[in-house]
């Protein structure tokens, strides 16, 4: 279904060259000229392809002499623009090249070519020169455009992620997409005799758990602070006042260590763990994001440049709706897990709870939103009802059928986000995900409609710094700059 | 060698001073009390630019522990904790209000007061210094309605000058550079919020009537 990209071989030329005379036209070079590329000791070419077919190629020139490399040529079959197949391609190149030890790229880029100058600044190279009639026989000129490898795009960068956006103090090392730390102190405890989250509880945790959480982080990387490369951090969204613990920290140590700083969006980071875990994200993807603070899904078609929030709750959270629920039937905080251990023994069937913004009348406003405070409310009911009528109330079942219906509804919902964009994977975060039913549910539903499903390590799925870490590696990866030193907390922030 | 400190407060708004060999040779405020966190890195930077020093050459950090209101309050001691942890320097704890009438000259009885927010304020009483010039505190730092602060000091019949509420950076970094000479800086850093999390155990109500 996606596309995958490996070396050229020979046995390519034929597909290149089909694809060369399409994209360039009269410009196009001739087989021999691109046999004699494909094969040269000194350049290295990839092609992209999507099952047998090949949708893409670009080339690198290094040689082994000089300090500088070149990008030859690069090409997307027409049908597949847009899918950051250039992208991927170019990445790859600027990987290799620094493989390589090249310190600059140059390229040439038609002057009447907007999309890909725009690609090209996107991965940090700069405008340097303008030839006039390169392009023949159409006259037209060309940019020169050069990359600085060494202070942008690093083929390996090591960053350390901070992550406070709730009650979870997290601090994650990656070289790369290489997990070295994930290191998380939890406030939960302090929290428990509240039944949920109290924020300033929290931030000031967070403030007391900094100095400890990075001294472990670094131990268990088995690096110092001199080998950072850049500083990580959530700046949203989240409770603001947790925030603000991190992004202080943050900038202070970047400044400390005169190192750069990346300002990330805790919900896509969720989605970056995946990286850390197969060594890239498989996009598109839909994402299901589902914890004490978020209920939300996601469309990712870039997971740095396209990131679209289908849908979120519009009132609890589903783990907080667990929270509140496992307080009505007596149990502790934090529900998720009481009322998994306690549903096991119930009959998830026995109650009919509603399912928030299913019915048709909700699609159009709501198609992909969660709702839980009816549930909550039908739930709270149903156990007074049946308390006041003196009646034995099956703790069993109420949080068996409770559990079927958050699942039933973030499960379905999930799916139908799949389906209706033509998406084929799905992956899962967020603390709930630890829910054996959710897992379950999940698996079954996702094989049954044909669906991918990922979820990643629990240590990775809760929050955690390394997936603030690992997005902010992805972005350098990419050439993306830094944050300017003066960003802000958003409690709200959008994707 | 060169003793370079870096001070920061964000007890009220930002403030950040750089002392190079206890010369304050950079000082920032910005009386902003949302921005703590945006401005924070910023004025760090700038002041060690300003100083023309590098972050590296720092050799103490010190910072205002309070009380002031918590959510701006917590952002500098989290960039000082994080700025020492960066360069492996120690790390000194000052109180903010103590910072404050360092300047003074503390004979005659004099109280601090500034804004806890909720009706309320956080005061100190001083009176006297050390002989390496550490404010002497009489009552607080403490957190009261104004009023009432004031009828218990005329009750245990105080008479008491009115300090200047800002703190200053630089004084802050005076002050500690003073308690590092007389051994009286505090290296175990802890915000003095002087008032515990608003957060009291849910009963749980009754949703059906």
């Amino acid at each position: 279904m996606s596309h995958q990209l490996r070396l050229a071989t020979e046995a390519d030329l034929a597909a290149i060259m089909e694809l060369e005379n399409v994209s360039f036209g009269n410009d196009s070079w001739s087989r021999p000229t691109m046999r004699a590329e494909l094969m040269a000791p000194h350049t290295t070419y990839l092609v992209a392809h999507q099952d047998e077919k090949i949708v893409g190629y670009a080339g690198l020139s290094k040689v082994a002499s000089s300090s500088s490399a070149d990008i030859q040529t690069i090409s997307v079959r027409d049908s597949h623009r847009r899918a950051g197949i250039g992208r991927e391609l170019m990445q790859m190149l600027i990987e290799q090249a620094s493989k390589l030890s090249a310190t600059e790229i140059y390229l040439e880029v038609r002057e009447d070519k907007p999309a890909p100058r725009k690609l090209y600044e996107q991965l940090g190279f700069e405008r340097i020169d303008r030839r006039e009639n390169y392009y023949q026989p159409d006259g037209v000129a060309a940019i020169v455009m050069r990359l600085a490898i060494s202070t942008t795009a690093k083929s390996e960068p090591v960053v350390l992620g901070i992550e406070t956006s709730c009650d979870e103090t997290g601090i994650g090392i990656v070289r790369g997409t290489t997990l070295l730390a994930n290191v998380i102190s939890s406030s939960m405890d302090q929290h428990a005799r509240f039944g949920g989250v109290v924020p300033e509880i929290a931030a000031r945790a967070h403030l007391e758990a900094l100095e400890a959480t990075l001294q472990k982080a670094l131990q268990d990387a088995g690096i110092t602070i001199k080998d950072i490369d850049a500083v990580a951090v959530t700046n949203g969204p989240g409770l603001a006042g947790a925030l603000m613990v991190g992004v202080g920290a943050a900038k202070a140590l970047a400044v400390a260590i005169d190192k750069p700083i990346y300002a990330v969006n805790h919900l896509v980071a969720h989605v970056a763990v995946d990286v850390l875990e197969r060594g890239k994200l498989e996009t598109p993807t839909v994402a299901l994001l589902v914890s004490g603070g978020h209920t939300s899904l996601l469309l990712v078609r870039d997971l740095l440049n396209d990131v679209e929030l289908l849908g979120e709750t519009i009132d609890d959270a589903a783990g907080e709706a667990f929270d509140k629920i496992a307080r009505v039937l007596g149990l502790s905080y934090p529900g998720g897990p009481e009322i998994d251990k306690v549903a096991k023994n119930g009959d998830a069937k026995a109650i009919r709870f509603p399912r928030g913004l299913t019915l048709p009348k909700d699609q159009e406003k709501h198609l992909y939103n969660f709702s839980f405070s009816g549930l909550k409310t039908a739930v709270a009911r149903h156990v007074e009802l049946a308390e006041s009528k003196g009646e034995q109330v099956s703790i069993a079942d109420v949080a068996a059928s409770f559990r079927e219906a958050v699942v039933d509804v973030l499960v379905t919902k999930a799916i139908n986000a799949c389906q209706d964009n033509g998406v084929p994977r799905l992956i899962l975060g967020g603390g709930v995900i630890a829910n054996s039913r959710l897992r379950d549910v999940a698996e079954a539903r996702c094989q049954e409609a044909g669906i991918e499903l990922r979820i990643p390590v629990l240590s990775l799925c809760t929050d955690n710094g390394a997936m603030i870490a690992s997005l902010a590696a992805q972005k350098i990866m990419a050439g993306m700059e830094p944050s300017k030193l003066d960003f802000g907390v958003y409690s709200t922030l959008p994707v | 060698m060169t003793q370079v400190l870096l001070a920061i407060d964000t007890s009220a708004g930002t403030a950040v001073a750089v002392l190079v060999d206890g010369v304050v040779k950079s000082e920032s405020y910005d009386a902003n009390s949302m921005q703590h966190a945006e401005q924070i890195g910023i004025q760090i930077q700038k002041g060690l630019e300003a100083a023309k020093k590098k972050s590296a050459e720092v050799t103490v950090v010190a910072v205002g522990v309070g009380p002031g209101p918590f959510t701006g309050l917590r952002v500098g001691i989290a960039a000082a904790k994080m700025f020492a942890e960066g360069i492996s320097a120690p790390l000194i704890g000052v109180g903010s209000l103590d910072a404050i009438v360092f300047a003074q000259s503390l004979i005659e009885p004099t109280l601090v007061l500034t804004d806890a927010r909720r009706s309320e304020v956080f005061f100190g009483l001083y009176q006297g210094k050390t002989a390496a010039g550490v404010p002497k505190s009489l009552i607080g730092p403490g957190v009261k309605k104004q009023a009432e602060l004031e009828a218990q000091l005329q009750t245990a019949g105080h008479n008491y000058l009115l300090a200047n509420s800002q703190v200053s950076a630089a004084n802050l970094g005076l002050l500690a550079l003073a308690q590092l000479a007389e051994g009286t800086a505090n290296t175990s850093v802890v915000a003095n919020y002087l008032r515990a999390p608003d957060a009291v155990p849910s009963k749980g109500k009754k949703v059906s009537g």
